[in-house]
């Protein structure tokens, strides 16, 4: 991994969160509210099947009778579901991603502003994008060159046209459409996200990855992304994220299924950097997501890696079904809440195969007022001879206003299995701030650099192209902390 | 009352009341009596129906509401004394124990009944007072029992105690523990040997509420045959409890095919000048450890005992008392003999 | 160059330097001796600036300023370096990067360019070679498992990378070999100029064979008990502290 880039991040602070403009674009909206109606529209929006429509109005009606969950450490006023939008997209980019010289110059210049130029020319080499917009996929780049090789990488809107069989044998398949509140939420109103296909035996080309932006304003956001990895494959995917500065809170209830058949792995990297709100807890999304990944056949692997800087709330549980025989989970997480911010996020390891093997690293920073919270679970299956799992949960507090919870829960059912788990919670050394200071180096540029060692095993599992981006927003993220 | 505590609420995930026990059974349990003895300077009285006030949870609540009496014990300023409570009738019972400012108090519980009890036990710790506390539950397949304990301890005072539970239908043991003064301590130990169907439950909430406190915390849990040993603990530590230094260890090595553990170690951190951390593990015998034994000539089963016994070892060392920790640690030798036959 | 005046401090409420007078002057190698205690530390973490260290009365006064009134960091940017008796481990911070970082950081509160990466590289690659510092090493985290002697000779490195005007060493010589003595020792003597000082605790004659003081200053109970040229370490390596605090007393 290249060095920490310390002293360029603090330089290139500037404003807090740069990514907080928006686009002035002319919108198509769905009628405000939700109903039938909604789900209807959406559908018809996005072409879809007869079967595709009979599903979401399935999931509508289930949400329904469903009640917002309350068990996370989290606080917010209730949610006015209908008084928000739940779909929106650039009038001109309605039929889809076109091709790449056909979009719409201001997209172009969004995605440019947030450092994802679309142009494959300038793009960085080895990376293909898909680029969500509000409830559209804008641009998917480098398709020929994975089609090639056999991958499908598209919005999963044309995946349910273009793909049907795969998505009717796996959407739904990990996290069921009635899994929870929010999942069914997006089960019924789902917009974009990606669409992953890797055949048998291979080995993606290039790193995947998709860039969701939350534009319009009084509007949800509901990706759901699919991705399967056939026998013997292995793909990287990598998602970021970033919405204007606004008062409101926004919503973007997210549902992620991994597949990984037998042999396969797939590694999924998050950046997440919704806006957070401002220094007084104002406004910012509520990030409500569910991701689930099912280790299928044997020997498969799923690895999780989390970046968690941004949003108002994170209620996130990126999980593992290790079903397969000697299959491997890894859930590796950093998160940070300052200010207001409030994240209950953490990771869930259901042991189900003979030899499955997990391992979570978890580092939760917390600054300001904001409350931080780990919550995971690690369950042994009687099934499950020799599981193995290691999990180590640190916490760091910044000032005396915050909070950090630990609430791990740890089940086991076969007497052959190991599992252990390790948590620390303290405050930044002083020693160790007082031997940076001696050494010349600034208050907050010796906080983002020994938080950046501390979450240093973390940041290594990100690609190397993401994991100085990364490194820049945990220095960022704690701007105002200290002093 | 209402609804029996069940695996659908939080606290009772992992042991379902409901399950266990009819829901009349217990509004028509019967008062619960202790035999009484009594050693140094200690006064015992009747305990008056109003001076319960201790923070209990769910079912000592409701023990508190059903014992119309019970028993007060009372040590005063700069005395000594012991006790022993010996549970003679189940039902529900109420009892409350002070221990005034630098007095000392060795508190031994012990139970021979079976059927169903319900014990609410509300501890005070006057500031630099000294208490230590043993409890024992023996092996009974049949009884229910719960045990729920509100203690506070004011500064310089420390509570010792540990629990030993051989394993019941169902035994729960609630700890609210309150760190109420500078420099308060507690230690908490215990071990769990179960066999075959038993079930065992400690549940801690430790809150920190004032600074330079200090909360230790080390459970050591085996279990054989279809049996369930749990911990769950929690530790608070307040705004503005600077100073806070809190360990918790909860081991539990599962011998049965079909017996299950369960460890839920908490950490909720309102401070920021803390020192707190927790580990907790579960496993089997180490094989390599088994292996170097028998390669030495021991015989698995015995190899296996004493590998047992060293990992029980350090929680029940915890008990200073060196007379307690000798019947004690015979009444665990017994409960693995048993395991192991 | 550094004037320290009847100093007193108190740490956590416990008053430890008690009145202490110091001066040393622009191009002079002092060293300070006294028993375990003493103070030594103490008043090393003073210069420093180290939270905590109270300063009930006295002024330090350094190239003319107050030196109380900085922030530690400016004081380093201003050339005080402070080899620590124990340096400390921050894991996850690699010890090149933690240079690179460091070394810019003063540059830049001094008004002065960056150093890039390479640029630094090659500095630090320099100076390692001179102290035996292996490349694999500087990839490590920062103190992480050293050794006591390799944590010593790190702290030299970034002595001489960094180039202060007053270096104040508390105990580099504790937990070195012989020949890690003579190479720290031969790198502080690299530094030694008419412009810089140092100030060199420790608790060994052995040392000052390497590294020759002007002035040497025994300190006990918080002040300066007795003060003398280099042969005054030799006196106290012969009779020992209790006999020089019976005959200052
Ligand atoms: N935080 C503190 N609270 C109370 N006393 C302290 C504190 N820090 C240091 N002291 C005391 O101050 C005195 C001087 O300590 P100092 O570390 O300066 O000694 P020293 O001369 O460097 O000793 P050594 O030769 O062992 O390194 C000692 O008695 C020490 O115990
Ligand atoms: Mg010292």
């Amino acid at each position: 991994m290249a060095a920490l880039e310390t002293r360029e991040q603090v330089a290139a602070l500037g404003e807090k969160y740069k990514y907080g403009f928006v686009t002035d674009i002319e919108m198509e909206r769905a009628p405000k509210g939700l109903s039938e109606d909604t789900v209807r529209f959406i559908s018809a929006k996005k072409g879809e099947p007869e079967w595709m429509l009979e599903w979401r109005l399935g999931a509508y009606r289930r949400w329904r009778q469903m009640r917002e969950p309350t068990w996370a450490r989290v606080h917010y006023d209730p949610i006015d579901y209908e008084n928000a939008y739940y779909y929106a997209a650039p009038k001109s980019a309605a039929d889809g991603p076109k091709s790449l010289d056909e979009i719409d110059p201001k997209l172009i210049e969004t995605y440019n502003k947030l450092g994802i130029p679309l142009n494959e020319q300038m793009l960085l080499a080895g990376v293909a994008v898909d680029a969500v917009f509000d409830s559209v996929s804008v641009a998917t780049t480098f398709k020929e060159k994975l089609s090639e090789a056999g991958v499908i990488f598209c919005p999963i809107s044309e995946a349910i046209r273009d793909y049907p069989e795969l998505v009717k044998k796996y959407l739904g398949s990990v996290v069921p459409v009635t899994d929870n509140f929010f999942a069914t939420l997006n089960s019924a109103v789902f917009s974009d996200g990606s669409f992953v296909y890797v055949p048998k035996g291979v080995r993606c080309p290039m790193e995947l990855s998709t860039y969701f932006r939350i534009n319009a304003q009084g509007t949800g956001q509901f990706e759901r992304t699919l991705i399967i990895a056939d026998e013997g494959s292995y793909v990287s995917y990598l998602e970021g994220c970033t919405a204007p500065k606004r008062d409101e809170n926004q919503l973007h209830a997210a549902v992620v299924e991994l597949v990984a058949l037998e042999g396969a792995e797939i590694k999924y990297s998050t950046v997440q950097n919704w806006y957070p709100g401002d220094e007084e807890g104002k406004g910012g999304i509520y990030n409500f997501v569910t991701k689930r990944g099912d280790c299928r056949g044997a020997r498969s692997k799923i690895s999780w890696t989390q970046v968690e800087t941004g949003s108002a709330i994170t209620w996130k549980y990126p999980s593992c079904l290790l079903r397969g025989d000697d299959s491997v989970g890894e859930f590796y997480s950093i998160a940070i809440a300052n200010h207001f911010q409030q994240a209950d996020t953490g990771t869930k390891m259901h042991h189900l195969g003979k030899n499955t093997r997990s391992r979570i690293i978890s580092k939760g920073i917390s600054a300001g007022q904001a409350q931080n919270t780990y919550r995971g679970l690690v369950s042994v299956h009687p099934r499950a001879a020799n599981a193995r799992n290691y999990t180590q949960c640190d916490s760091l507090l910044i000032g005396g206003k915050c909070g950090a919870h630990t609430v791990p829960y740890i089940e086991s059912r076969n007497k052959s299995a190991r599992i252990e788990h390790e948590a620390t919670t303290s405050k930044i050394a002083e020693d160790q701030l007082f031997y940076c200071l001696q050494r010349g180096i600034p208050q907050e540029e010796a906080v983002a650099l020994i938080v950046n060692g501390f979450c240093r095993e973390v940041l290594q599992q990100l690609p190397m192209e993401f994991a100085v981006e990364a490194q820049k927003l945990v220095g960022i993220s704690l701007e105002g902390s200290v002093g | 009352m209402s609804a029996l505590p069940n695996r659908r609420v939080e606290d009772w995930k992992y042991t379902d009341l409901r399950n266990a026990i009819e829901g009349e059974a217990v509004a028509s349990a019967p008062v619960a009596r202790w035999s009484v003895t009594l050693s140094g300077t200690v006064e015992q009285n009747e305990l008056p129906e109003i001076m319960a006030r201790g923070t209990h949870g769910e079912m000592g609540t409701v023990a508190a509401a059903h014992a119309k009496s019970g028993i007060f014990l009372h040590v005063g300023k700069g005395e000594q004394g012991t006790v022993h409570l010996e549970l003679s009738n189940a039902g529900h019972g109420r009892a409350l124990i002070v221990v005034e400012e630098g007095a000392s108090l060795t508190l031994r519980e012990t139970m021979s009944v079976g059927d169903f009890s319900n014990i609410a036990i509300e501890i005070v710790a006057g500031p630099n007072a000294q208490l230590h506390h043993i409890r024992e539950a023996n092996a009974d397949g049949e009884s229910v029992r719960v045990s729920d304990y509100s203690i506070r301890i004011a500064q310089g005072a420390t509570y010792r105690a540990h629990f030993a539970d051989f394993g019941a239908k169902l035994s729960r043991t609630e700890l609210h523990i309150a760190l109420e003064g500078e420099g308060a301590e507690v230690h908490l130990s215990g071990v769990s040997v179960l066999g075959d169907g038993g079930h065992a439950d400690v549940t801690t909430r430790v809150t920190h509420s004032a600074g330079n406190a200090q909360s230790t915390q080390l459970f050591k849990l085996i279990a054989g045959g279809k049996s369930r040993g749990v911990y769950q603990g929690k530790v608070s530590v307040a705004e503005g409890a600077n100073g806070s230094d809190s360990r918790q260890t909860a081991k539990g090595l599962l011998l049965g095919e079909r017996a299950e553990i369960d460890l839920k170690p908490e950490l909720e951190i309102l401070a920021d000048d803390v020192k707190c951390a927790h580990g907790a593990a579960i496993g089997d015998l180490d094989p390599e450890s088994l292996f170097y034994l028998r390669s030495r000539g021991v015989a698995e089963p015995e190899a296996r005992a004493l590998l047992m016994r060293a990992f029980l070892e350090d929680a029940v060392a915890e008990i200073t008392d060196e007379d307690i920790r000798a019947e004690v640690w015979s009444h665990v030798e017994a409960a693995l003999a048993e395991l192991t036959a | 160059m550094l004037e320290i005046e009847g100093l007193h401090v108190a740490v956590s409420g416990k008053e430890i330097l008690k009145g202490l007078s110091l001066s040393i002057a622009a191009g002079e190698v002092h060293a300070i001796m006294g028993p375990n205690g003493s103070g030594k530390s103490t008043l090393s973490y003073v210069l420093a600036g180290r939270e905590g260290y109270e300063i009930i009365s006295g002024s330090i006064r350094y190239r003319g300023e107050d030196l109380a009134a900085m922030a530690p960091e400016e004081r380093a940017a201003k050339g005080v370096f402070l080899a620590m008796q124990y340096p400390v481990e921050i894991p996850g911070v690699t010890t090149m990067n933690f240079l690179k970082t460091a070394l810019n950081a003063q540059r830049r509160a001094r008004g002065e360019k960056d150093i890039d990466a390479l640029g630094v590289l090659r500095l630090v690659r320099e100076k390692a070679k001179a102290l035996h510092i292996s490349e694999e090493m500087l990839k490590r985290a920062l103190n992480v498992g050293f050794s006591g002697g390799e944590k010593k000779r790190l702290e030299i490195l970034q002595m001489a990378l960094f180039e202060p005007a007053l270096a104040i060493l508390d105990e580099t010589d504790s937990g070195l070999d012989i020949d890690a003595l003579k190479v720290v020792a031969d790198g502080v003597n690299g530094l030694r100029s008419s412009e810089r000082a140092m100030l060199v605790i420790t608790h060994y004659q052995r040392l000052l064979n390497h590294i020759v003081p002007d002035r040497v200053h025994v300190l006990y109970g918080g002040r300066i008990i007795k003060e003398g040229g280099k042969e005054l370490a030799h006196e106290l390596e012969a009779k020992g502290y209790a006999e020089i605090i019976r005959e200052a007393a």
